[in-house]
């Protein structure tokens, strides 16, 4: 199993089924909206944002150029404070090392806070099979668990939920019919996840950030699942891909001040939690044991790519909220476990470039990704990069193999034809005239022949009465 | 160790070749960039605390602090109290001061760990001291030690946190550099305490169609009573 693993399912199919759903077009639109609110507000408050979000990306990208020496000297101070460090190549290492620490602290429920690491690797799935119950405490999270679905969103796992549909969830669980007020629902829910707190032997977390020079670990939430998962447990698991470490503490504000405005627009989570050892004598609360796990899992195949960049994501989310595409087809429609224009990278690169034809396509490349994005990723770069790697494996785009001869036949006319001015216009001439019966209103709804397929989807904005030559001839007059 | 080993080779291996492609610039020093540390603290810790939805209160007067410990503890109908110690709820009594007004308080410093646990879990109100408190977010930040546990803001339904005007830091750079070893320093720096925590406001979520709810987790309130000036 590897990173990404999912169904390879049908792109289009699962996009059409979303824009036909709509409850779940509702869902998408207020929480985009709200979201793509607050980064821009949050932002807009901060003093010099754009220079420190420059700044951020330079500390990542210093990072990942000397990760073996940050990764070294982070495991050498987790261990001067009586942590413990495993090193997972792959999924499969992670959930095995995971298991035995379970199972050599004799840990049989297990409470998980919300970790997309966690996620790609499976864990929980092997942690019942070796006997561990887990419980996920995030109650989004724990929501979907019981509903036995995939998060669709980095930071609202269960946006794709109505409060009806929440209600028959966590009623069939308590057994007893509950209201559907948000409120109830989440006070039911507090209560049996504080029962699954008491009795917790094993917590497990995600790391948002790991600070080489102490060896500590910052967890993020809103809800303090987070808290409570390396608060009551008496081990602490904490799992960490490799890029998640940073070089030293006075660099971590720069971080946290950029997440949540990016996130949500709030100035900070409400609780940030940064780890640094088990509990040390004479406190009263925290785990005896705390392991810090490391994954690779692909990621350091990625580092020595041109796709280097997309190792820098924090998992904020913004470009998922900013996306035209995420925000109409939502997150289970990339079928990876990371969606939106940051998944539509990862899937193929950690997955397969072949076996994702669609995804590095579910985009029109307009920016606004990078434009929320708190370390400024160049997505739409490494989407046209994507492409290329298609190309090159003779993939000619959305519709495959069978259709790059005709693709290539298509390009090669134009460039012949770019080449010539008189040709240029002569063409302009002939396709505004072609195309003039197909115009309403000012777009092509529907085009014969090849253009048929763009029109099934999309409108086509039809050819203006005098072209740009023209006009500039006309104004310069 | 054969597998720490091998990942840290293909790591060698990755940043090498990807540095061909890109080269590498230095660790970058901040200076002042995105600093938002200004004169107003008090005010503006207080604005920021309750834009996250905390109720801050500040007051010159002991008495007035102490009532104001009352009257949330009365509203609430509050029976068990988790009660810090040292610090600021030492310099205002609170323990005497409260002792007649019929609620059952429990001092940190007076539980072993079987019993710390279920007191814990049974309190209705939890009150602390902090560390210190952050102006630029509103946040109140705790630092586990000995009677200083984590459950204490954590647990019971509603947190009290009393603080000195002092204590508040104008911008979150502020605090991780008192965090941050000085490398060239004599004595080897101290480790971080093993949880330091920044809470901005109460628990909430919002995972059901984006309506906010407090108290999800953790307390569904936040009181700061800060003791200073007006
Ligand atoms: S790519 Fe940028 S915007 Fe998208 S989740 Fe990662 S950090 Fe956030």
């Amino acid at each position: 199993m590897n990173y990404a693993q999912h169904e390879h399912h049908d792109f289009l199919g699962a996009s059409n089924q979303a824009l036909a759903d709509p409850p779940l077009q509702a869902a998408l639109t207020r929480l985009t909206d709200t979201l793509m609110a607050g980064n821009r507000k949050g932002y807009a408050a901060l003093a010099d944002s754009s220079a420190l979000r420059d700044h951020a990306k330079r500390i990542k990208e210093h990072t990942l150029a000397h990760l073996d020496r940050y990764l070294e000297q982070l495991e050498a101070s987790v261990q001067k404070l009586g942590g413990r460090v495993h090193w997972a190549a792959t999924a499969d290492d992670a959930r095995r090392i995971i298991v035995t620490i379970a199972q050599q602290a004799g840990c049989q429920n297990a409470v998980k806070s919300k970790s997309m690491t966690s996620e790609e690797i499976h864990l929980n799935g092997a942690l019942e099979k070796a006997g561990v119950r887990v419980t996920e405490t995030d109650f989004g999270e724990f929501i979907i668990q019981l509903a036995g679905e995939r998060p669709s969103h980095l930071v609202a796992p269960a946006v794709h939920h109505t409060r009806e549909s929440v209600a028959r969830v966590l009623s069939q669980h308590l057994g007893q019919p509950l209201p559907d007020d948000p409120k109830s629902l989440a006070l039911a829910g507090r209560r049996v996840l504080r029962e699954e707190f008491r009795r917790a032997d094993l917590g497990i977390s995600g790391v948002n950030f790991a600070v080489a020079e102490t060896g500590s670990i910052v967890l993020i939430t809103n809800e303090g699942n987070g808290r409570l998962t390396t608060t009551c447990p008496r081990v602490h698991v904490a799992l960490m891909g490799i890029e998640k470490v940073i070089p030293r503490m006075r660099d971590l504000p720069v971080f946290l001040k950029l997440l949540a405005r990016g996130a949500t627009g709030q100035t900070l989570s409400v609780y940030t939690t940064m780890i640094t050892g088990p509990k040390r004598p004479g406190e009263q609360d925290g785990p005896d044991e705390f392991h810090l796990v490391i994954l690779d899992n692909g990621r350091s195949r990625v580092l020595a790519t041109p796709f280097r960049e997309s190792l820098q994501c924090i998992r904020c989310g913004a470009c998922l909220n900013a996306c035209p595409v995420y925000r109409r087809i939502g997150g289970h429609a990339y079928g990876g476990v990371y969606s939106g224009p940051i998944g539509s990278i990862l899937t193929p690169l950690y997955d397969s470039v072949t076996l994702n034809p669609h995804l590095p396509h579910a985009s029109s490349l307009c920016g606004a990704c990078q434009a929320a994005c708190p370390v400024k990723i160049n997505i739409p770069h490494m989407l046209i990069g994507l492409r290329a790697l298609q190309h090159q494996h003779g993939q000619g785009g959305h519709g495959g193999r069978h259709r790059g001869r005709w693709e290539s036949w298509a390009y090669r006319l134009w460039s012949v034809v770019l080449r010539r001015p008189w040709l240029y216009r002569l063409a302009l001439r002939g396709a505004r005239l072609a195309l003039r019966r197909w115009d309403q209103d000012g777009w092509l709804t529907r085009l014969p022949g090849p253009g048929a397929s763009w029109t099934a989807l999309r409108d086509f904005p039809a050819p203006a009465a005098l072209s740009f030559r023209q006009r500039w001839k006309k104004d310069l007059e | 160790m054969q597998t720490r080993d091998t990942i840290l080779h293909q790591v060698r291996l990755a940043v090498t070749e990807g540095n061909r492609l890109q080269p590498a610039p230095p660790l970058p020093e901040r200076g002042r960039i995105g600093y938002q540390g200004a004169a107003d603290a008090v005010e503006r810790f207080c604005s920021e605390l309750t834009a996250a939805g905390g109720h801050p209160f500040v007051t010159p007067d002991r008495d007035a602090a102490v009532q104001r410990i009352r009257d949330i503890m009365q509203r609430h109908q509050a029976r068990k109290i988790a009660l810090g110690c040292g610090g600021v709820i030492e310099d205002l009594d609170v323990a005497n001061r409260l002792r007649g007004d019929g609620v059952d308080m429990t001092p940190m410093d007076a539980l072993a760990a079987p019993r710390f646990r279920e007191a814990m879990f049974a309190a209705d109100i939890g009150i602390s001291n902090v560390a210190y408190l952050i102006a630029e977010t509103g946040s109140v930040v705790m630092a586990t030690a000995p009677n200083e546990p984590r459950s204490l803001s954590l647990l019971p339904p509603v947190h009290i946190a009393l603080a000195h005007v002092e204590q508040i830091l104008p911008d979150l750079f502020d605090l991780f550099d008192l965090y941050s070893p000085v490398a060239d320093l004599a004595k080897p720096a101290a480790p971080p305490p093993s949880c330091l925590t920044l809470i901005t406001g109460p628990s909430k979520t919002g995972d059901i169609e984006l309506k906010l709810v407090t108290g999800v987790h953790g307390p569904g309130e936040l009181h700061v009573i800060l003791i200073g000036s007006q």
